[in-house]
Parts: structure tokens; C-alpha cells; sequence
């Protein structure tokens, strides 16, 4: 019997929102998805898409990037910054069809650790649904077994 | 007098009188209908220079090589309208300073170059104005838009067949004005951002990322699409960056030599629909 298909989300967020929020679900011990892989950035303004499409060709099914809200970025400006790159790199996403519900954005502040815990539940399920990214696992494979590259 | 002859004896008069050190123009290349770049540095030499409509690579390019400019003095160059342009990103990136550039200004009109005044490159700000939104040739635009309606998978599938032709030349890179990295992030292998194997998936992540740097700063003068050897059409990718750019942002690559990048600056009050 096959095990049913759990996905692997991998979140870059900042450290002084939504890193701080998870910190909140945590300490108010709510529970979420066990399927992130939290990764700690100084800001979202440092989020490479280099960092994006790393996480999908090491077998990610899902990404989120999360940060501060708009006006509360800690080095004041850094989210502004990361929002025009993200508007760009999604209509680049969307233009070679990698799909975009897989690359998630969201704004979650050191007090929403509720928001932060629905979050990460409500992108598990939708990626859960939409299984695997095999699309682009199958390249990865490709590269793996063929010792001619 | 054609234009050729008329740029020759320009070239001559700035070589001669001292104004530029070097006339970057185009010369005879290998077929009758191909054109390479020359580099005329004493007016003798300027019936090296041809110009006819062959001439369409954007020898902005060639400008920005480190040193060729640091002893303050000029260079004249033949540039199209998209050149100007290149030069005004160039500028804004502080990789330039436009003041030492003379520009040899054309458009090719009906398989004809013809001539336009501007020596400068703030001079061309009303030409650059009334092309802003030009969109891509017709074919290309149908090819577009069919891309436009197939849903994600059928685009990736498209996608992937174009890039598994892929051989990682870099010709793209080459070719490119706006690519003056000294280390291009390619190259760059600790860590290693991107697969250099010619395999798909590498060339996906090359592709998507040479995409992302040129966004909003693409003037498309087509050189990676002319110089790629197994002809994909990136011309059809930096053409959406630059869409989106227009659309989203109100920003129109190298309007002036102090336009602010697109993507080093931002509004309080960009759209944000996408995000959570």
C-alpha cells in the first residue's frame, strides 16, 4: 500500500515578522502542517527567486515567501523592494509555466501567529491537492540517472 | 551622398580633430548580408565602416568592456534607437557616463539606413518617447499570444522543448548590453545557483533567471535571439518582462539617463494582489 502524498513546503520568511510569528504559534502552542521547512532570511528584500527555483529543483512541491507587512519592514524599505521582484518573478513564473499556485507570497507580523498558523495549513492543503510537482521532479530525475551529464 | 559616406567623413572630422579616441561602428563580416563590429582608431581607416540595413546588432555592448572609458575621453558609436536606449540604462547604472559617448545616430527605414540628428543621447528623449509600448513584430506577437492562451502545463511543455535545444553557450549572455557582471551568477560556483550541465532543468534555471535580470531593462534589440544558435525565442520572454514592467510599473527601459532602475526602487502604493 502506497503512502498518501505529503508535500514538501519549503518557507523562506524574515526574521523579524513572520520568523517572530511562527515563534508566536509556537509558544501559544497552536499546531500546523508539519510539511514547512522554515528557512530563517534576515528580510524578504534578501530573498533571492535564485532561492525559489533552488528550493523547486531540489524537490519542493511548494514555496512560500513571507515578511512583514508593508511600512513595518525592520530596514524600512526592504519589502517594498521584495514585492516589485516578486510582481516581476511570477509573471516570469507564469509565462514559462511553472504554476503559480505553488509559489506563495503573504505579509505575517510577529503578532499573527493564528494568521501564520491558517497560512501554512490552507498552502499545505491546496498543494496536498495538487500533488507532487512532478513537472519539474522528472528533470531533476533525468539529471540523476543519465551519468552522461 | 548616402549615409555611409556621410558617417565616414564624421567619423574622420571627430578621429582627426582629437574629439573621440575610437569610432565603434560596423564593418564587412563573413557573408555580404552579416555584419561585424569594427573599432576605428585613426581616420584612415573609417572606410572600414559599412552601414546599410545589415547593421542591426546594439553596439552599446561594446562600450562597456572596464577601462575603455576610465581615461575620461570620448567614443563615437552607430546606434539605433534601442541603442540610445541601452545607453540610458547603461547611465542610469552608473556603468556609463553618456557625456563621453558621441552618438552616429540611424534607423533603418523601408532596407534603408537613414539618418537621425541626435549626437547625445538626452536627444533622442522625445524619438524614445513616441516608441514607448511599441509592441513585437507581427509574428512574433501571434506567437505570443498563443503562448498567452495555453493553460501552465501546455507552456511549460513549450518551454521545456525550446530550452532542452539549449547548449549553455551563453551567446545570449555575450551579446547582451545590459550582462556587464564581471562574475555572472552562472559562473558563480560556491554555492551554485544554477545547474551548468546543458540538461533541461539547468537550462530552465538559466533561462528564467537571464530573464529576471533583464527585467525592466531590456530594450529588445533582439541580439540574444539573433545570436542564440538553436534559435529559442527569448525575444518572447524579455518582450513579457518588459510588458510587465510597462503595466505594472509605468516603466519604460532607458526613457533618460536618470531614470531609476525599475527593480531598485519602488512605490508605497504597488499592487499587491497576489500576496496572502
Amino acid at each position: 500500500m502506497s503512502e498518501p502524498f505529503e508535500p514538501k513546503i519549503v518557507a523562506f520568511v524574515c526574521t523579524y515578522c513572520t520568523y517572530a510569528g511562527a515563534d508566536l504559534a509556537g509558544t501559544s502552542r497552536m499546531k500546523y502542517a508539519p510539511n514547512v521547512r522554515i528557512v530563517r532570511l534576515p528580510c524578504t528584500g534578501r530573498i533571492s527567486p535564485m532561492f525559489i527555483l533552488k528550493a523547486l529543483q531540489k524537490g519542493a512541491d511548494g514555496v512560500l515567501v513571507s515578511g512583514c507587512h508593508p511600512g513595518d519592514c525592520h530596514f524600512a524599505q526592504g519589502n517594498y523592494h521584495a514585492r516589485r521582484r516578486w510582481t516581476v518573478f511570477r509573471a516570469l513564473l507564469a509565462f514559462t509555466g511553472i504554476p503559480e499556485e505553488r509559489v506563495k507570497f503573504s505579509w505575517v507580523s510577529a503578532a499573527e501567529g493564528a494568521k501564520f498558523t491558517e497560512l501554512i495549513n490552507g498552502i499545505t492543503d491546496s498543494i496536498r491537492a495538487l500533488g507532487p510537482f512532478e513537472q519539474y521532479q522528472e528533470l531533476q530525475k533525468v539529471i540523476e540517472t543519465q551519468s552522461t551529464y | 551622398m548616402g549615409l555611409q559616406e556621410q558617417y565616414r567623413k564624421e567619423a574622420a572630422e571627430l578621429l582627426s580633430s582629437g574629439e573621440v579616441k575610437l569610432v565603434i561602428g560596423y564593418g564587412e563580416g563573413t557573408t555580404a548580408d552579416r555584419r561585424r563590429p569594427v573599432f576605428v582608431r585613426s581616420a584612415e581607416l573609417v572606410s572600414r565602416l559599412v552601414l546599410d540595413a545589415s547593421g542591426v546588432a546594439n553596439l552599446s555592448a561594446y562600450l562597456v568592456p572596464e577601462g575603455l572609458l576610465s581615461d575620461g575621453k570620448k567614443v563615437a558609436v552607430f546606434l539605433k534607437p534601442d541603442g540610445v536606449r541601452s545607453i540610458n540604462i547603461l547611465a542610469a547604472e552608473a556603468q556609463l557616463d553618456p557625456g563621453q559617448v558621441v552618438i552616429l545616430g540611424f534607423d533603418i527605414e523601408g532596407g534603408q539606413p537613414t539618418p537621425l540628428p541626435g549626437r547625445k543621447a538626452s536627444d533622442y528623449a522625445p524619438l524614445i518617447e513616441s516608441l514607448k509600448g511599441s509592441g513585437l513584430s507581427p509574428e512574433l506577437q501571434a506567437e505570443a499570444d498563443r503562448l498567452e492562451q495555453m493553460g501552465a502545463a501546455e507552456r511549460f511543455e513549450y518551454w521545456k522543448e525550446q530550452f532542452s535545444k539549449c547548449i549553455k553557450c551563453y551567446a545570449c549572455r555575450q551579446v547582451c548590453p545590459m550582462c556587464y557582471c564581471r562574475r555572472c551568477i552562472v559562473d558563480v560556483n560556491q554555492p551554485q545557483w544554477i545547474n551548468t550541465s546543458s540538461h533541461t532543468l539547468g537550462n530552465f534555471e538559466w533561462n528564467i533567471i537571464r530573464a529576471f535580470h533583464l527585467a525592466g531593462r531590456c530594450v529588445a534589440c533582439g541580439g540574444c535571439d539573433r545570436s542564440c544558435p538553436v534559435n529559442i525565442p527569448l525575444r518572447l520572454i524579455n518582450h513579457r518582462m518588459a510588458k510587465e514592467a510597462l503595466d505594472t510599473f509605468g516603466h519604460y527601459a532607458g526613457e533618460s539617463a536618470d531614470q531609476k532602475p525599475v527593480l531598485a526602487t519602488f512605490r508605497q502604493d504597488d499592487p499587491e494582489t497576489f500576496i496572502l
